[in-house]
C-alpha cells in the first residue's frame, strides 16, 4: 500500500474520530459510513462495505449516553478495512475484526484520557472562565477540539500499524485458522447486535415490532 | 426587555455542532454550551452592559449535560432569559432543570431511535446489494433530521425563554418520541438476519454451523451477563479462541 493511501486513511480516520464526539456529529463515525469510504480510498469498496456492516453490528451494542465509557468503532473500522483489504474475502474479515476490536478498545480508553486532560485545561482556566472572559472560553474550547483531533490521529495511526503487522501474521495462518477467525468475527457481531438491540427494545411496546422486523428480514434473506 | 439578536442564531447554531468538543468530567458540555450561547449574549455588551455580558458568559459555561442535539434548547432559553432580565439564580436553576429531560428525550429520540432506525435501513440496503447509495442515503436522511432538530431546539429555546418546558410538549415531538422506538426495532430487527446472511455468504458447510452455534451461545452469554460482558470483550475472546483452535486444528 502506498504512503499516499496510508496518509489518506489516516486523515479519514482522524475526521471520523473527531465526528464521534467533538465535531460535527454527522455520523461519518458510524462504521457503515467509515468502512465503505475507507474501502473506496483503497479501491476496494466491497471490503469496506463488508467490514462496515460487521462493525455496525458491534455498534448496536453501544449506547453513547452521558458519561458512559464505550469503544470507539470509527477509526477502528478504518484500520479494520485496511487489514481486511490485504486478505480479501472470508480471511480478510476475521483479521479485520481482530485489528478493529483492539483499535476500538484503544480508542475508548483514549477518550477517557482526553476527558481528563480537558478537565485539567478547564481547571487551569477556571479564573478567567468565572470572570466571563469569552476569548479564554473560546481558546479552551478550540484547544480541546485540537486535542481530540490529535487523539483520533494517534488512534488511527496505531490501528493502521496493527493492520500492517497483521498482514505479516496472516501468511502464517492455515486456511482453517483464517476461516475460524472469520466465523468468530461474524458470530460475535451478530450476537452483540442482537443482545444490544434487544436490551434497548426491552419488553415494552417495541418488542412486537422487533420480532416482526426479524421475521421480515429472515424471510427476505431466505427468498434471496 | 432588551432587543433580541435573532440574526446571530445562525452563528450559535454553527457553534452548537461543536458543543461536545470540550467535553470533560467536571463541566461536561458546559464549555461548549457557553461557546454556543456567547453570540446570543453579545448585544448585552453592545448595549453597554459589559458586566451583565461577562456574568452571563460565565454562567453559560457552567456545568451542563444533556443530549447534544437538544443543547440548543438550553442555549436559546438561557440566552433569552438573560435578555429578559431573569435573576441569575433562576437562569442557573433553569439550566440545571433542563439537563435531565433534554438528556432523556434525546437519548430516546436520537440514540435509541432515529440513529439506529436510519442505520438499520442502511444495513438492510447494503445487505440487499444497494452498496454505496444506501450509505449515502443514510448520511443524507439522518442529517436532515439531525440538523432540523438542532435548529428547532435553538429556535424553540429562544422563543420560549424561561418557559421552555412548553416547547417539549409539542405534539410533533411527542409523536416522534412515541414512534422512534417501534421504528428502530422494526428496522434493526430486519437488518440483523439480512446482515448475518450477507456476512456468512463466504462460509460453507461446517463453518456456517459453527457460526450459528457461536452466535447463539454469544447472544445468551451477552444477555445473561448484561453490564459485565460487552460485545467488544466477547468478540475479542471469541477471536482468541478461534485463533487457538485454528492453531491446534491444522
Amino acid at each position: 500500500m502506498s504512503l499516499e493511501v496510508q496518509l489518506l486513511l489516516l486523515l479519514w480516520g482522524t475526521l471520523v474520530g473527531l465526528d464521534l464526539v467533538s465535531v460535527p456529529q454527522i455520523m461519518i463515525a458510524r462504521p457503515i459510513v467509515a468502512g465503505p469510504i475507507a474501502g473506496a480510498l483503497l479501491g476496494d469498496v466491497r471490503t469496506g462495505l463488508e467490514v462496515g456492516v460487521l462493525f455496525e453490528l458491534f455498534q448496536y451494542d453501544v449506547l453513547p449516553m452521558g458519561a458512559t465509557r464505550y469503544p470507539e468503532y470509527g477509526p477502528a473500522t478504518v484500520a479494520a478495512v485496511s487489514a481486511a483489504h490485504a486478505a480479501a474475502g472470508a480471511p480478510g474479515i476475521g483479521l479485520g475484526a481482530l485489528v478493529g476490536l483492539v483499535t476500538g478498545m484503544l480508542g475508548g480508553a483514549s477518550l477517557h484520557v482526553l476527558r481528563r486532560l480537558n478537565a485539567g485545561a478547564v481547571r487551569v482556566a477556571a479564573g478567567a472562565l468565572e470572570a466571563g472572559d469569552a476569548r479564554v472560553l473560546m481558546h479552551v474550547h478550540v484547544m480541546c477540539i485540537v486535542r481530540d483531533g490529535l487523539r483520533a490521529a494517534l488512534v488511527t495511526a496505531v490501528g493502521l500499524a496493527l493492520a500492517e503487522a497483521v498482514r505479516f501474521v496472516a501468511g502464517a495462518l492455515s486456511v482453517r485458522g483464517v476461516t475460524l477467525l472469520g466465523v468468530a468475527a461474524v458470530a460475535a457481531a451478530v450476537a452483540a447486535a442482537s443482545a444490544g438491540t434487544l436490551r434497548v427494545v426491552g419488553r415494552g411496546p417495541s418488542l412486537p415490532w422487533f420480532i416482526a422486523g426479524v421475521l421480515g428480514g429472515a424471510l427476505m434473506a431466505w427468498v434471496r | 426587555m432588551r432587543s433580541r439578536p435573532r440574526p446571530l442564531l445562525g452563528r450559535s447554531l454553527l457553534r452548537l455542532f461543536t458543543v461536545q468538543g470540550s467535553w470533560n468530567y467536571e463541566r461536561m458540555q458546559g464549555i461548549g454550551v457557553g461557546v454556543a450561547e456567547e453570540p446570543l449574549l453579545r448585544d448585552l455588551q453592545e448595549a453597554g452592559d459589559g458586566v451583565a455580558y461577562r456574568a452571563a458568559v460565565a454562567r453559560g459555561a457552567h456545568f451542563f449535560n444533556a443530549h447534544p442535539y437538544f443543547c440548543g434548547l438550553a442555549v436559546g432559553a438561557a440566552a433569552r432569559a438573560e435578555h429578559d432580565g431573569v435573576p441569575p439564580e433562576q437562569v442557573e436553576r433553569l439550566r440545571t432543570a433542563l439537563c435531565g429531560p433534554l438528556g432523556s428525550l434525546g437519548d430516546r429520540l436520537v440514540w435509541a431511535g432515529w440513529l439506529p432506525f436510519t442505520s438499520g435501513l442502511a444495513v438492510v440496503g447494503v445487505a440487499l446489494g444497494f452498496g454505496m447509495p444506501a450509505v449515502l442515503g443514510f448520511l443524507i436522511v439522518y442529517n436532515v433530521g439531525h440538523v432540523a432538530l438542532r435548529w428547532w431546539a435553538l429556535r424553540a429555546g429562544w422563543t420560549y425563554g424561561a418557559r421552555v418546558a412548553l416547547a417539549l410538549h409539542q405534539p410533533l415531538l411527542q409523536r416522534a418520541v412515541a414512534w422512534s422506538g417501534p421504528a428502530m426495532a422494526l428496522a434493526v430487527g430486519a437488518a440483523l438476519p439480512l446482515a448475518a446472511r450477507a456476512l456468512a455468504l463466504p462460509f460453507a458447510g461446517w463453518a456456517r454451523s459453527a457460526l450459528l452455534a457461536a452466535a447463539l451461545v454469544g447472544f445468551v452469554l451477552l444477555w445473561l451477563s448484561r453490564g459485565r460482558l460487552t460485545g467488544l470483550r466477547f468478540g475479542l475472546a471469541l477471536l482468541a479462541l478461534a485463533a487457538l483452535v485454528g492453531w491446534l486444528w491444522r
